[in-house]
C-alpha cells in the first residue's frame, strides 16, 4: 500500500476534434512528495489535471489516483483530494467566507479553527461578495479551502499567479506542511524558483508529451554546468572536448564556459594542469534548463 | 465632454458585430411575424362578414385586457383589424429583445470584465453606454424601417403610408424606452441578474397598468409608455403624439443612465452591497442549495411576478364574465339560466386562452435553471464543486429537479391567483369556474411544460450550443396557439409544440392519454440529458 503511487498516469491522450492537446503523459506521484509539473502556456498542463479531476475524458491510455480510475470514480477519489484552479471562479452574489464554508461540506468537513487560522494568515475578508475580490484574494478563498481540508492528495494549478510575495510564502510554508504530514502534492507551475525550492521531482511537458521527468539533481546532468575559471597558464579551451560557449575574462587566462556534464571530470583535470587559481561554476537552474528544452528542441 | 463620448462609434460597430446572430435572428423573427401575418391578413379578414364577426370579440372586455382598447370605425377595415391585434403583442417582444440587448452590452459586458480592459484603452468614460444606447437605436431603426416598408407592400386592405411608417416607428420608439430603461437599471444594480429583474419587475408593472387602465378606462392608459402604441392608432385617427412622448422619454432614459454612469465606480452599482456572511448557514450544504442561495431572488421574483399577473387578469372576470354589458336585452329574452351559463362559458373560454399563456410564461424559469448549469460550467464555477465528492448525476438533478419545482409552483400560483381572485371578484360566484375546472386547467397544460424543460435538459446534456432553440420553440409555440384562433392558423401549426397537443382547458376535458405520453416524454427526455451529461466532457472558460 505505502508504495503504491498515489497518482499513476500511463500514456494519457485526449484529442479535441483533430487537435491533439495530450499526446503522450506519464509519470507517477508518490506520496510524501512534492511534484512539479511545468510547462509553458498551452502545453497541457491544465488539460491533464482536468482529465485527472473527471472533468473531461481521456481519449487513450489511463490515469488512477488511489488505484482508482479517474473518470469513473471521480466521486470516491475526491472525498479525499483537494484542489485549486489556476483560474479561480466565484459565485459572485456568495461571500468569500460563505464559499469556503460551502467547499468544506461538500468535502464533510466543517469550518475549523484552522480555517480561522488561515483565514488570518492569508488576510482575507470573508465578508465580501466574491463579485469585489481581486485574482488574489479568489486564489485565496479557494487556498483556504483547499489548506483546511484533510486530504491525502492535493493539486494545485498555479496557485500563486496572483499571490503576493507574502502569500506565497504562506503557500510554501503550508505545502511544506503537507509534505512532512506525508501527503502527495501536484503542484502545476512556471514560476520556477518556486518548484526549484519546493518540489522533488519535477515533470516537463512541451506540446503534450512529458519530455522529462526525474529530480532536478537528475536532470542537472542532462545539461551544461557553467565555470569561470582563472589559470595561471595558457590554455586553449576550444580544443577541449565537451566545451561551448568559450568566452574571455577581464584577466589574461580568465575563461567562461558551460561543460557537458559528461564531460566535467576530463575538463577538470585539464584544468588542474594549468594551476586553478580561481574558479567559480554555477549550477545549471531549472530556468536555464527550461531553456534548454525550449530553446535548442524546438526546431 | 465630447471626450466623454471618444471612440463610441468604433464600440457601435464592435457591439453590432458581437451581437450580429442574436440581432438577425431577433430581426427575422420579428420582421417574418408582422410582414407575414400582413400579408396573408386580407385572406383571413376580407370580407365585411369575416370582419363583423371578430369586431365584436375584439371590444370584448377579455380581449381587451389581452390586446389592448382600440377604436376603429363602425365598418373596420382589414388594417384597422390588423392593428388591433398585433401591436400590443409585437410591441412586448420587441420590448424583450431591447432589454435583453441592452443590459448584456452595459451590466454583462462589465461583469465579465470587458469593460474593465475596453475603457483602460482611450474610450471614453460614457462611450461603452452610449455605444449600447446606439446599438439599440440601430437596431430598432432597422425593424421600423422593415415594417414600414413590408406593411406598404403587403396589400393589405385600408393601410395608408402613414400609418404603416407610424407603426414602424411607434413601435420601435416605444421599445427603445424599455431599452433605456434597462441601460439605467444596469447602471443602479450591480450585476447583470438584477439588472434584468428590475427592468422585467417595471415592464411588468407597465403592461398591468395598460391591462387595467384598457378594460376600466382606457384614457388613463396613457399612464403607462406600453400603451402608448395603442393610443397611435395607425389606420384610424394616427396621433403621432406617443411617438413624440416615447422619444423623449427615451432622451430624459438615456441622460439620466449617463449622468447616473459618470458618478459611479465601474464594476459597481449606484445601489451599494452589503457585506455579507462570514460563515455558510447551516442551510447552506449542497448544490442544490447552492442554486437556491444564489438564484432565490429570481425564482420569487417569478412566482410573484406571474401571479400578480394572474390575480390581476382575475380581476376582470367580472367584467368579462357580464354578458348584459355587451347585450342588454339577453336575460329578457332567455331568462337568467341561460344568462349565468353563458357567462360561465365565457369566464371559462377567457381562461383556456390564459392557461396557454400562463404555461408558456411558467416554462421560462424552469428551462433558464436548467440552462444555468451549462452557463455556471462555462464560467469555470463549476470546476471547483466538480473537484469535490460530487456526481455529475446529483448536480445535474439538483438543477433539473429545481427548475422542475419553480416552473411548477409558478403555473401553479398563476392558474389559482387568475381562478381564485376571478371568481372572488364576481358579483354571481355562480358563474365562477369550479374545483374541477381548476385541476383541469392544471392538468391540461402541466405535461407542456415539462416536455419544454425536458427539452432544455437533453439539449445541456448534449448540444449546449443549440440551447436558443429551445427558446425559439417556446416563443413559436405559445405564437401558433395565443394568436391562432386570430389569425386563423392550420390545425397543424397549432399542434406544432407541446403547448397546443392536448386540448384547451378547461374548455375541454383533459385527454388523460396524451397527459400519460407526454409525461412519459418528458421523463425521457430528462433521462437522455442525464445519460449525455455523465459522459460528456465539460467546457471550461
Amino acid at each position: 500500500m505505502t508504495n503504491e503511487p498515489v497518482l499513476q498516469i500511463n500514456h494519457l491522450q485526449k484529442k479535441f476534434g483533430h487537435f491533439e492537446a495530450l499526446k503522450n503523459i506519464t509519470f507517477d506521484v508518490h506520496a510524501g512528495e512534492v511534484f512539479g509539473f511545468i510547462g509553458p502556456n498551452g502545453a497541457g498542463k491544465s488539460t491533464t489535471i482536468r482529465v485527472l479531476l473527471g472533468l473531461i475524458r481521456a481519449t487513450d491510455g489511463n490515469a488512477t489516483i488511489f488505484g482508482q480510475d479517474v473518470w469513473s470514480n471521480s466521486v470516491a477519489i475526491h472525498r479525499r483530494l483537494a484542489y485549486v484552479p489556476g483560474d479561480v471562479y466565484l459565485w459572485p452574489n456568495l461571500t468569500g467566507g460563505e464559499i469556503i464554508d460551502l467547499l468544506l461540506k461538500m468535502n464533510d468537513t466543517q469550518h475549523s479553527s484552522r480555517t480561522d487560522e488561515l483565514i488570518k494568515q492569508f488576510g482575507l475578508d470573508p465578508t465580501k461578495k466574491a463579485r469585489t475580490y481581486s485574482k488574489g484574494n479568489r486564489q485565496k478563498v479557494a487556498l483556504i479551502a483547499a489548506f483546511s481540508q484533510d486530504a491525502d492528495f492535493y493539486i494545485f494549478d498555479e496557485p500563486t499567479s496572483g499571490l503576493d510575495p507574502l502569500n506565497e510564502r504562506q503557500f510554501q510554508m503550508a505545502v511544506l506542511n503537507l509534505k512532512q504530514q506525508g501527503k502527495a502534492v501536484l503542484l502545476s507551475s512556471h514560476i520556477l524558483s518556486e518548484v526549484e525550492r519546493m518540489c522533488d521531482r519535477i515533470a516537463i511537458i512541451r506540446e503534450g508529451t512529458i519530455i522529462e521527468t526525474g529530480s532536478l539533481a537528475e536532470m542537472r546532468h542532462l545539461t551544461r554546468t557553467v565555470i569561470n575559471v582563472t589559470l595561471k597558464t595558457p590554455l586553449d579551451l576550444t580544443q577541449l572536448a565537451g566545451v561551448h560557449n568559450v568566452e574571455a575574462g577581464q584577466h589574461p587566462n580568465e575563461w567562461q564556459f558551460s561543460v557537458e556534464a559528461k564531460s566535467l571530470p576530463a575538463v577538470m583535470a585539464a584544468l588542474t594542469e594549468h594551476h586553478i587559481m580561481a574558479l567559480q561554476s554555477t549550477p545549471p537552474t531549472l530556468e536555464d534548463l527550461f531553456m534548454h528544452y525550449y530553446t535548442t528542441e524546438k526546431e | 465632454m465630447t471626450t466623454h463620448f471618444s471612440r463610441t462609434g468604433r464600440l457601435t460597430g464592435l457591439a453590432l458585430r458581437r451581437d450580429r446572430f442574436k440581432i438577425l435572428i431577433w430581426i427575422l423573427v420579428l420582421a417574418g411575424l408582422m410582414v407575414g401575418v400582413a400579408y396573408k391578413f386580407t385572406d383571413i379578414f376580407g370580407t365585411q362578414h369575416e370582419i363583423a364577426a371578430i369586431k365584436d370579440t375584439l371590444k370584448s372586455p377579455a380581449m381587451v385586457a389581452l390586446l389592448g382598447a382600440f377604436k376603429f370605425t363602425n365598418n373596420p377595415s382589414t388594417a384597422q383589424i390588423f392593428s388591433t391585434e398585433m401591436v400590443v403583442f409585437m410591441a412586448i417582444a420587441q420590448i424583450i429583445m431591447n432589454i435583453m440587448l441592452g443590459i448584456h452590452a452595459t451590466r454583462g459586458e462589465e461583469d465579465q470584465g470587458i469593460t474593465e480592459l475596453v475603457r483602460s484603452r482611450a474610450v471614453g468614460q460614457l462611450a461603452p453606454l452610449s455605444a449600447a444606447a446606439l446599438e439599440l437605436v440601430i437596431v430598432n431603426a432597422i425593424i421600423a424601417v422593415i415594417y414600414g416598408a413590408g406593411l406598404g407592400l403587403s396589400g393589405m386592405h385600408g393601410i395608408t403610408t402613414a400609418g404603416n411608417w407610424a407603426v414602424g416607428i411607434g413601435l420601435a420608439t416605444v421599445s427603445l424606452v424599455f431599452g433605456l430603461l434597462g441601460l439605467v437599471a444596469a447602471q443602479l444594480a450591480d450585476h447583470s441578474a438584477s439588472a434584468t429583474g428590475l427592468t422585467y419587475g417595471l415592464f411588468g408593472l407597465a403592461y398591468i397598468v395598460r391591462m387595467i387602465t384598457d378594460v376600466q378606462d382606457p384614457d388613463y392608459t396613457w399612464w403607462s409608455p406600453l400603451g402608448w402604441v395603442e393610443k397611435i392608432s395607425p389606420y384610424y385617427h394616427l396621433n403621432w403624439l406617443p411617438i413624440v412622448l416615447s422619444l423623449v422619454t427615451a432622451i430624459i432614459l438615456f441622460v439620466l443612465a449617463a449622468s447616473i454612469n459618470l458618478r459611479r465606480d465601474l464594476n459597481a452599482g449606484a445601489l451599494a452591497t452589503r457585506p455579507g456572511r462570514r460563515t455558510a448557514s447551516s442551510f447552506l450544504r449542497g448544490p442544490a442549495s447552492l442554486l437556491w442561495r444564489r438564484e432565490h431572488n429570481v425564482i420569487i421574483g417569478w412566482i410573484i411576478g406571474i401571479a400578480v399577473l394572474g390575480m390581476t387578469y382575475g380581476s376582470i372576470y367580472n367584467t368579462v364574465g357580464d354578458m348584459l354589458k355587451t347585450n342588454p336585452t339577453m336575460q329578457q329574452v332567455f331568462g337568467a339560466n341561460v344568462l349565468h351559463e353563458a357567462n360561465h362559458a365565457m369566464l371559462v373560454n377567457f381562461t383556456s386562452t390564459l392557461v396557454v399563456l400562463m404555461a408558456a410564461v411558467a416554462a421560462i424559469p424552469g428551462i433558464q435553471l436548467v440552462y444555468k448549469l451549462y452557463s455556471d460550467e462555462t464560467n469555470g464555477w463549476l470546476e471547483s464543486l466538480y473537484a469535490r465528492p460530487l456526481s455529475r448525476t446529483r448536480l445535474f438533478f439538483s438543477y433539473v429537479i429545481t427548475g422542475l419545482l419553480s416552473s411548477l409552483v409558478t403555473f401553479v400560483g398563476a392558474i389559482s391567483s387568475l381562478i381564485f381572485v376571478g371568481n372572488a371578484t364576481l358579483d354571481h360566484p355562480k358563474d365562477g369556474l369550479t374545483m374541477f375546472e381548476f385541476w383541469q386547467s392544471v392538468w391540461g397544460q402541466l405535461p407542456a411544460i415539462l416536455v419544454f424543460i425536458g427539452i432544455a435538459a437533453t439539449i445541456i446534456g448534449w448540444w449546449p450550443r443549440i440551447r436558443s432553440l429551445n427558446w425559439l420553440y417556446l416563443g413559436l409555440g405559445f405564437i401558433t396557439i395565443y394568436m391562432g384562433g386570430m389569425l386563423k392558423l392550420p390545425k397543424w401549426a397549432q399542434h406544432l409544440s407541446p403547448l397546443g397537443w392536448m386540448n384547451k382547458v378547461p374548455t375541454h376535458d383533459v385527454e388523460w392519454t396524451n397527459f400519460s405520453w407526454m409525461l412519459a416524454l418528458s421523463v425521457a427526455l430528462i433521462l437522455l440529458g442525464w445519460w449525455g451529461y455523465r459522459r460528456r466532457d465539460l467546457h471550461m472558460s
